[in-house]
């Protein structure tokens, strides 16, 4: 009879251990959570300086180096060649135009924590006609996507959140 | 016998059980109350950046070629044009961080008020921050030293904008530790950025 009480309290006692687990593990997922939330204001900041300083280039290589307005398409820098022009641009500070970005990879620690973020871009043309699809040919519409997430401290279990963002750039010129 | 120790067992462990249950329920109201924090300062801080970009992202609108954009450039202070109301008349914006002792209303001694002023407009309070800090850029990206002489500032060609928006209550505070020592611990946000002294530099 009292084996009997003492297995019901043992498996009591477990039914309680599993379920003060799941209590604790959702209050840990919580803060979680809330850190998450902070890290997506550090990287949506870092995305939107990032744009800030890439809308303020020229739209093309030749448009920066020219005053005219250009209406010769086929000028524009080639899609597959959508990048620096050459070794001089190695750097943001150092790029002069919009598809500069193309295919760049920078890490960036936020300021007031040691989390790191790291960004890639990606610039491509893009249908005027339809923003959402990159073209392999040239328009004067160029697209760039960002892709921004957290590398340190690493993070736990299989889910990264990446802030995803996309800006358009036309073409345009005041006579 | 046997239901004695039967019943000293079950008040051992019925006692356990309620100790547990009692910590759990004081845990989970201590970090609910935590978390809450947290998510409030969040939401106060993205409410107050929503705002102070919308109108830095638009600095420079409708100010002819040529015309310097910002007027005045301190740590926490700024004053630039643009056409807020998109009349063709420029306005004057002024953002500007107020003095710790304007805040002794909060508990936080780190409060201090932001300000927006408009125009000729009184001084307008839009938030409250603990870090509202301005620095001034290059093209290069060489920083110029604030405050920005009158000659400097056409050279301005970005702006970092870094906020910090704190809890007004205190998450930890130790026992013997006042109010507004810095011994508290509170929640915090931050939130930093770069923004164009001016749109449209180079097409």
């Amino acid at each position: 009879m009292v084996s009997n009480h003492t297995i019901l309290t043992i498996a009591a006692f477990i039914i309680l251990t599993t379920i003060l687990q799941n209590f604790y593990r959702l209050l840990g997922a919580t803060g979680d959570d809330i850190g998450d939330a902070q890290d997506m204001i550090l990287a949506t900041t870092i995305s939107t300086s990032y744009l800030e300083l890439a809308q303020g280039l020229a739209f093309d290589a030749v448009t920066d180096t020219s005053n005219a307005a250009l209406a010769n398409m086929s000028a524009l820098t080639a899609p597959l060649a959508l990048g620096p022009e050459d070794a001089s641009e190695d750097s943001i500070q150092n790029f002069n135009d919009f598809d500069d970005f193309n295919g760049l990879t920078v890490s960036k620690q936020a300021t007031g924590s040691n989390h790191v973020f790291r960004t890639h871009f990606t610039v491509s043309y893009v249908d005027p006609a339809h923003m959402d699809q990159s073209v392999s040919y040239r328009t004067f519409v160029k697209r760039i996507d960002l892709t921004v997430w957290r590398t340190f401290p690493p993070i736990h279990g299989t889910v990264t959140d990446t802030l995803r963002t996309s800006v358009v750039l036309g073409y345009f010129h005041f006579d | 016998m046997s239901t004695i120790i039967d019943l000293v067992g079950s008040i051992i462990f019925g006692g356990a059980l309620l100790l547990i249950v009692i910590n759990a329920n004081e845990m989970a109201s201590e970090n609910q109350s935590v978390y809450n924090g947290d998510m409030l300062v969040q939401e106060m801080l993205v409410q107050t950046a929503h705002l102070v970009e919308g109108e830095f992202r638009n600095m420079g609108v409708g100010i002819p070629e040529g015309t310097r954009t910002i007027l005045a450039a301190d740590t926490s202070d700024v004053t630039f044009l643009y056409d807020a109301d998109r009349n063709g008349v420029v306005d004057t914006v002024r953002y500007v961080a107020g003095l710790r002792s304007e805040m002794t209303s909060s508990p936080n001694a780190l409060d201090r008020p932001l300000y927006r002023r408009l125009n000729h407009e009184s001084l307008q309070t839009v938030g409250v921050v603990t870090v509202f800090r301005l620095k001034y850029l290059r093209r290069s990206g060489e920083e110029i030293a604030p405050p920005v002489a009158l000659a400097d500032l056409s050279e301005i060609f970005s702006i970092e904008i870094t906020m910090e928006v704190q809890n007004p209550f205190t998450v930890l505070r130790s026992a013997g530790t006042q109010a507004g020592q810095r011994e508290e611990l509170y929640s915090s946000s931050l939130w930093q950025q770069t923004r164009l002294a001016s749109q449209n530099f180079r097409r």
